[in-house]
């Protein structure tokens, strides 16, 4: 090992002299630049110091937003920035409860119809306009425009009538009691209607430079490059500690830690090797970097085409699900930074089942449920038969290493049990385009982000099976329909918590799915930042940034050029 | 001349016909239709988003007549704006009603890519040019034989690998070079120098590793170039003369193998334009290169469209400039040209 | 190939270096089966990312897998690769290449239209958005890369085609009513073929490369089958780690590409008339 180090080492020397010395006549700028920090900068970091404000938080973001107006933008680059300029009626607290945050107070009518909003007195916009229940309106109608075309439109669709008594008030009423509709509120971010009315969302130019009312609003952005935001003087919801927040745009993943090793920004998304191996072993970075996980509201599982046989027969999925050893996933994709889950739904929260468990790894019953189901191995060849066809079939996932791998742990597996599977991992945008929408697939691993609501109706309701809507495996199940329909329109949280433990249930004992894990969502954040809760609570570690601040000895002399001052 | 050159502008069409056609074959590449093809979840969006397409390619009518307003958008460079960022306009600046300039994908990513490009070449020929030379004079001895060791190994690395090496070698061991990007975060509060500094240092990676793997080559042909100089009568005879080596070496070997490299650069341009797909991805460049990856993946068809439709464009004036540089410096195919 | 040439260019010893690279590396990716240690896809996960060792040379990856017997398999589809394209752009270029040199008139300027046709769109992005659309996977990669790699050989055919269709023999055999086919097959491809098979050589190397450029974009032969180029793609999130998954299918790359060139580059030295007289 030392051998090959050595050569790297020297193979490196030999092509940097060279650019040293060009540099150097070129720029002139070597001398200044610094060093790595000393160890008198790195025992600062650990002081604890008061909080102040001041400073600039640098981020990275691996894809540029399409645009800020995350109603139509969608993707999660485009709601990471545009989150700190806009605000929602409501918000979840750090123990994942709702309260208000552009409101007072809300109102829920005695038939659960209507919801009435009283919004904050004397909010503003950025540019100094006044924020009212005009803009609320405004914005509910630009979301359920026909011409508006957005994700999230569906839940808004729902609303019937939508009022604006006076400035500070805004109600809407609905068909039907709809459960969702507190959490739809807490997700829609409210723009300004003084300077989009008349606009197309699409096209306006507001998207790349938009007002809004949060802590923070947009300096610049420079395309490709950065995007700059700076402390919002007039927010609604009082002063953020950090300056300035700078997303620097870097595509390729390790080009991005590489700068967070040199210190060009301040945190990152870490994939387990990164948090478990790499930053643990080595000093100079576990000095610098504080590590946090967060139990994120997501999950990895494997879904079958359910309009393909012989997965729509449960004895074989059964088999499959008893055939997979998910232990054997958490520990060795994600380096025990998981949890093996039975319900779709976070572990510990109100719901999620706790008397479900997972499927254990039984390959002797999968054999008997693959039997069963009149699969056997007639030519001895280890692959089972029926009807003269091998069980064989492809799992198609995407380029994520960490389902890539999976896949590779469930072929073995499977294998095991007398059933070939062949692994295919493709680009993303291939494989939504050519498998997922087309539903030319067998056997896919992917993965679910979910909201706060228990709602599922767009997964796995059997009237949600269109090309590009969710339930593209394909499952209809009668009884889980009339589950998801009553947990809609049940505002009980009770009787709700009921109805969802049900529906896990079903759905465990039908298993249209294998759950694989739900793995924690692991970044790095220099120490330099200080104010951050750890351990991370429910709602995760990034839910007070705007509490978080930069002591001054830490902050950058030069923002984007390391130097820590050492006093 | 001017018959030349009207003879060459004229060639360009059926060629510019040739690259429309395969340009709009791609386009129908994907399965089906092509608004099938769209890369997230989102029936709303899907359906909608579809219709656009559906007008804006004239999906309905028939492939002829499709290709014939594709044939339309192209020569007005008129290729609409980009799906995944609606505001943006595919190739030039745009101004709404209210005044607001939004400035094209192409436009801003453009002069990027060239800057980079030229930077690269200049360093390129600078660096091939003695080595070639070197590498004739000392034919088959050891100097010759190391430049071209050193090159093809240049030319072997794969440019990623190499890319971060160099990045984590000088920009996080040793701190000397910024990692990735175009320009500091406080870019703006430089003074001149500063600005230019700050350009340069994070330009060096991005322009010096291409350019370093495109030297094997260049430094072939300048080789090449000068052996097949050396045995041209007039070098004999210059040689007979009593010139001494150094002089006929600069003065008439030189100039005369340097003439080609002309023609070889202009055919150079579409393989540097490609290239940049990987540095712009890895050294986080907004250039042609990331933005036309970033369309291919998001299925951003107007912006694909575009950028295959300029970067031909571009390849076709390269290689006429270079054409015409190459006949105005040459005399010997200057008059040929008069001639025919 | 005609014998005299590799032995006039097996006199340079770059080119001699870069023969033995070649035929070492063959035999490395023919030999994997019974070479490799163990099954370059025998996941252990409670041996991931070792450092290497006398158990594994070259370590082992995220899975446990030993990356020695992974570099050995994936040498293979690498090599398959270059193989493959360069073998279908060889086709194809002969084939056109052929057709515009014996028949010419407007076949060959249609031809040579197409040819400037493709040299004028920027290659790389030709490629990135074929395999994009169809579904990136090893086949198509192969025909993607072989389908727009095709013109230099048509260009050399064809020139060579112009060239020997003035000699004797050709003259000869056409004025004793020899077929087209026969005249193109007996004798006017076997005269051209020498400098087809150096530009053979030197575009597996291109494609090999090619291949690597790829995976780094994602859209090369995909995991989990091993090629060198998503091996090394694989490997640099880890580069300053966990080096030895970047460092080894990287120096294969380059070792191998450049043995290639450096054959390839005799080659064509050899084949020069102006070697033999000068030194």
């Amino acid at each position: 090992m030392k051998i090959l180090a050595f050569l790297t080492n020297q193979f490196l020397k030999r092509n940097a002299k060279f650019s040293f010395i060009a540099t150097c006549l070129a720029l002139s700028a070597c001398g200044d630049s610094s060093q790595n920090l000393s160890q008198q900068a790195l025992n600062n970091l650990n002081k604890s110091y008061p909080s102040q404000s001041g400073g600039t938080l640098l981020d990275a973001t691996i894809g540029e937003p399409s645009g800020l107006i995350y109603m139509v933008a969608g993707e999660s680059a485009a709601g990471a920035i545009s989150s700190n300029i806009f605000n929602k009626l409501l918000k979840y607290d750090k123990n994942l409860d709702l309260e208000g945050e552009l409101v007072e107070g809300w109102q829920v009518s005695s038939d659960q119809k209507t919801i009435t909003f009283k919004l904050k007195p004397n909010l503003k916009w950025s540019d100094g306009k006044p924020l009212t229940s005009a803009d609320v309106l405004w914005t509910w109608q630009a979301v359920t425009d026909e011409k508006t075309r957005s994700p999230y439109a569906s839940d808004f669709q729902l609303v019937k009538k939508a009022e604006t008594p006076d400035a500070l008030t805004f109600s809407v009423t609905y068909d039907q009691a709809y459960a969702p509709a507190l959490d739809s509120w807490a997700g829609l971010q409210i723009l300004p209607k003084h300077l989009l009315q008349g606009q197309d969302l699409h096209t306006t130019a507001f998207a790349r430079k938009p007002v809004g009312s949060n802590y923070y609003k947009l300096d610049s952005w420079t395309n490709g490059e950065n995007i700059k935001l700076s402390r919002n003087p007039s927010s609604v919801l009082g002063q953020a500690k950090i300056d300035n927040l700078v997303t620097r745009i870097i595509p390729d993943s390790s080009a991005q830690f590489l700068e967070l090793m040199a210190d060009n920004i301040d945190s990152m998304g870490l994939d387990p090797i990164k948090y478990a191996r790499i930053i643990p072993a080595r000093p100079e970075l576990k000095q610098k970097l504080a590590l946090y996980k967060e139990l994120g509201n997501s999950y990895t599982y494997m879904g079958f085409n359910l309009k393909r046989k012989p997965y729509d027969d449960v004895r074989v999925r059964k088999a499959i699900n008893y055939a997979i050893d998910k232990q054997e996933i958490i520990d060795g994709v994600y380096l025990g930074l998981g949890i093996d889950i039975a319900s779709p739904y976070k572990p510990g929260t109100r719901w999620s089942n706790p008397d479900l468990k997972p499927y254990p790894y039984d390959p002797q019953k999968a054999k008997v449920l693959l039997k069963e189901a009149g699969f056997v191995d007639s030519d001895g060849d280890g692959v089972l038969e029926r009807d003269g066809k091998p069980f064989s079939f492809e799992i198609l996932t995407n380029q994520n290493k960490e389902r890539e791998k999976s896949a590779v742990l469930i072929q073995r597996r499977l294998k095991n049990v007398g059933i070939q599977a062949n692994v295919r991992a493709i680009e993303w945008a291939s494989f939504i385009s050519r498998f997922i929408k087309t539903g030319d697939f067998d056997v896919v691993i992917l993965g679910w982000g979910l909201g706060l609501d228990p709602d599922q109706f767009n997964i796995w309701h059997s009237s949600q099976q269109a090309p590009g809507q969710f339930n593209f495996i394909g499952y209809n199940n009668p009884s889980i329909d009339m589950l998801l329909e009553q947990g809609r329109t049940e505002l009980n949280p009770d009787k709700r918590q009921k109805i969802y433990h049900e529906f896990a249930r079903v759905l465990l004992e039908d298993s249209p799915i294998v759950y694989l894990s739900a793995g924690y969502g692991l970044s790095a954040i220099h120490k330099r930042v200080k104010g951050i809760d750890n351990p991370a609570p429910p709602a995760g570690v990034g839910w007070n940034t705007y509490d978080w601040y930069i002591p001054e000895p830490l902050r950058r002399a030069v923002p984007g050029r390391t130097e820590i001052s050492t006093n | 001349m001017l018959k030349y050159l009207i003879k060459r502008v004229l060639w360009m069409i059926p060629l510019l016909i040739g690259i429309s056609l395969i340009s709009f074959f791609i386009m129908h590449l994907a399965p089906g239709d092509i608004t099938n093809n769209e890369a997230s979840f989102n029936p709303k969006t899907s359906e909608e988003s579809r219709q656009k397409l559906r007008e804006l390619y004239n999906l309905d009518k028939p492939v002829i007549v499709q290709y014939g307003l594709w044939l339309k958008r192209m020569t007005t460079l008129d290729f609409g704006n980009s799906f995944a960022s609606h505001q943006k306009p595919v190739f030039w600046q745009t101004k709404d009603k209210d005044g607001n300039v939004t400035k094209g994908m192409i436009q801003e990513a453009l002069p990027i890519t060239l800057m980079i490009n030229v930077l690269g070449l200049i360093i390129t020929l600078t660096l091939a040019t003695p080595l070639g030379i070197i590498a004739a004079r000392k034919y088959g001895l050891w100097q010759d034989k190391s430049i071209t060791l050193f090159n093809f190994i240049g030319f072997s690395i794969p440019g990623f690998w190499l890319s971060l090496l160099l990045m984590y070698w000088l920009g996080v061991v040793n701190n000397w070079l910024p990692i990735s990007g175009l320009h500091s975060i406080n870019y703006e509060s430089f003074d001149t120098w500063g600005k230019v500094k700050d350009s340069l240092s994070h330009l060096f990676l991005p322009v010096v590793i291409p350019s370093v793997t495109g030297l094997a080559g260049i430094t072939l042909f300048v080789k090449n170039g000068m052996l097949d100089v050396f045995h041209q009568d007039y070098i004999t005879t210059a040689r007979a003369k009593g010139l001494s080596e150094h002089q006929v070496v600069y003065t008439h070997a030189l100039r005369n193998a340097l003439l080609p490299l002309i023609t070889i650069i202009g055919l150079s341009i579409p393989g540097l334009i490609g290239g940049s797909v990987i540095a712009e991805t890895i050294f986080a460049i907004p250039g042609m290169g990331k933005l036309f990856f970033d369309a291919v993946m998001m299925r951003d068809f107007p912006v694909v469209m575009g950028i295959l439709t300029i970067g031909s464009a571009l390849t076709l004036i390269g290689n006429l400039i270079a054409d015409i540089a190459y006949a105005w410096a040459d005399p010997r195919v200057r008059r040929g040209v008069m001639q025919s | 190939m005609n014998k005299s040439l590799l032995e006039k260019a097996l006199q340079n010893p770059l080119s001699k270096a870069g023969f033995v690279i070649i035929v070492l590396v063959f035999l490395l990716a023919m030999l994997a089966p019974i070479i490799a240690p163990y099954d370059p896809n025998d996941i252990n996960v409670k041996a991931i990312l070792l450092s290497p060792s006398w158990q594994h040379w070259m370590g082992t990856d995220g899975l446990g897998r030993d990356v020695l017997s992974r570099m050995l398999y994936g040498g293979r589809i690498s090599l398959l690769v270059g193989l493959v394209a360069v073998g279908i752009s060889t086709a194809i270029g002969i084939l056109l290449g052929a057709i515009a040199g014996y028949y010419r008139g407007w076949v060959d300027t249609l031809i040579m239209r197409l040819v400037d046709v493709m040299l004028s769109i920027p290659s790389f992005f030709l490629i990135l958005a074929v395999i994009a659309f169809l579904t990136p996977s090893i086949i198509n990669v192969m025909i993607v890369i072989g389908l727009t790699s095709w013109m230099g050989v048509t260009r050399l055919v064809r020139a060579e085609f112009l060239s020997l269709s003035g000699r004797e023999f050709v003259l000869a055999s056409r004025t004793l009513g020899a077929k087209d086919a026969r005249l193109i097959f007996t004798h006017l491809l076997p005269n051209s073929l020498t400098p087809i098979i150096v530009s053979s050589v030197l575009g597996v190397a291109g494609a090999v490369l090619m291949e690597s450029g790829l995976s780094f974009l994602g859209l090369g032969v995909q995991a989990p089958q091993a090629s060198w180029g998503n091996i090394l793609t694989d490997g640099k999130d880890y580069i300053q780690f966990a080096w030895w998954l970047s460092l080894f299918p990287g120096l294969a790359i380059l070792i191998t590409v450049l043995g290639y060139n450096l054959l390839g580059e005799g080659l064509r030295d050899a084949l020069d008339p102006r070697s033999e007289n000068n030194r």
